[in-house]
């Protein structure tokens, strides 16, 4: 089964982000690569993205003739995904391990405890009975 | 450039998705057939990079790391927490482009054939490292 690993925060949480020291975020992106590379040893790794910041996010949807209206304005408390990974494992158990080690990333605060991670299943995303 | 499109139309309370249940089984094979079609057409343009639908919100967790390291879950959200439902990665030229796409799927079908006007949002793959490290 696939789950998709969601990393996730507001726009104050990425400001804080940018506020690490260089030697935090490196301590911080080594941890991710290994986490990746033992995935990848594993068998587990199907992929992993990282997105650009939110002020560059656009909501967009159609207007009447069908050509994209985009807006840029979000509510404050909007969490946006920083990152993903998505793994190949027998049991939600073992995505939730997963979870669980990359929420204990080594972080710029020391008061901020661990990160939360949202752990959903990949499918057709449509309720069963439906299809 | 990567462009990831985004469909954020779940919520925690599941209303979306009580929603579509009141869809009747044609309404949601047009919507699907719309999505797939969609993806094929992007296929075919050698746009796609990736696309995935998301389990349904009652079986979403939060996971963090107790002080063991083991996993504690957490199942509870507020009300109002979007939830991705499903996403496209299309490779494109411009911004322009993926916001293109992001129209054609805002206006899927939904119920009676009326279009949704979904909000997709749009976010930019990076390759590599934020390039201020």
């Amino acid at each position: 089964m696939k789950y998709m690993l969601l990393m996730q925060g507001t726009k104050a949480d990425f400001e804080w982000y940018a506020k690490w020291s260089k030697e935090d975020l490196m301590a911080n992106m080594n941890f991710m690569r290994t986490l990746s590379k033992e995935l990848k040893d594993a068998g587990q790794f199907v992929e992993t993205r990282g997105l650009a910041w939110p002020s560059e996010a656009k909501l967009v949807r159609a207007g009447k003739d069908g050509a994209p209206i985009t807006d840029g304005v979000f509510p404050e408390s909007k969490e946006f995904l920083a990152g993903y990974w998505i793994v190949e494992v027998a049991s939600a158990e073992e995505a939730y391990k997963i979870a669980a080690r990359l929420s204990a990333a080594p972080g710029g605060g020391k008061d901020r405890g661990t990160m939360p991670i949202e752990v959903r299943p990949v499918t057709s995303g449509m309720p069963e009975e439906k299809l | 450039m990567k462009y990831m499109l985004m469909m954020n139309t779940m919520t925690a309370s599941g209303a979306t998705y009580a929603g579509v249940a009141g869809w009747t089984q044609e309404d949601v094979a047009a919507h699907i057939a719309f999505m797939k079609n969609l993806t094929e057409s992007l296929a075919e343009s050698g746009e796609l990079v990736d696309t995935n639908g998301l389990g349904l919100p009652d079986q979403a967790r939060i996971v963090r790391a107790g002080q063991d390291g083991a996993p504690i879950t957490d199942g509870i959200f507020p009300e109002t927490k979007e939830l991705l439902a499903g996403y496209w990665i299309v490779d494109v030229e411009s911004p322009e482009r993926a916001y293109q796409i992001a129209a054609r799927a805002s206006a899927s079908p939904g119920p009676g054939g009326m279009t949704l006007n979904m909000p997709i949002e749009v976010r930019q793959v990076m390759s590599g490292p934020p390039e201020q490290l």
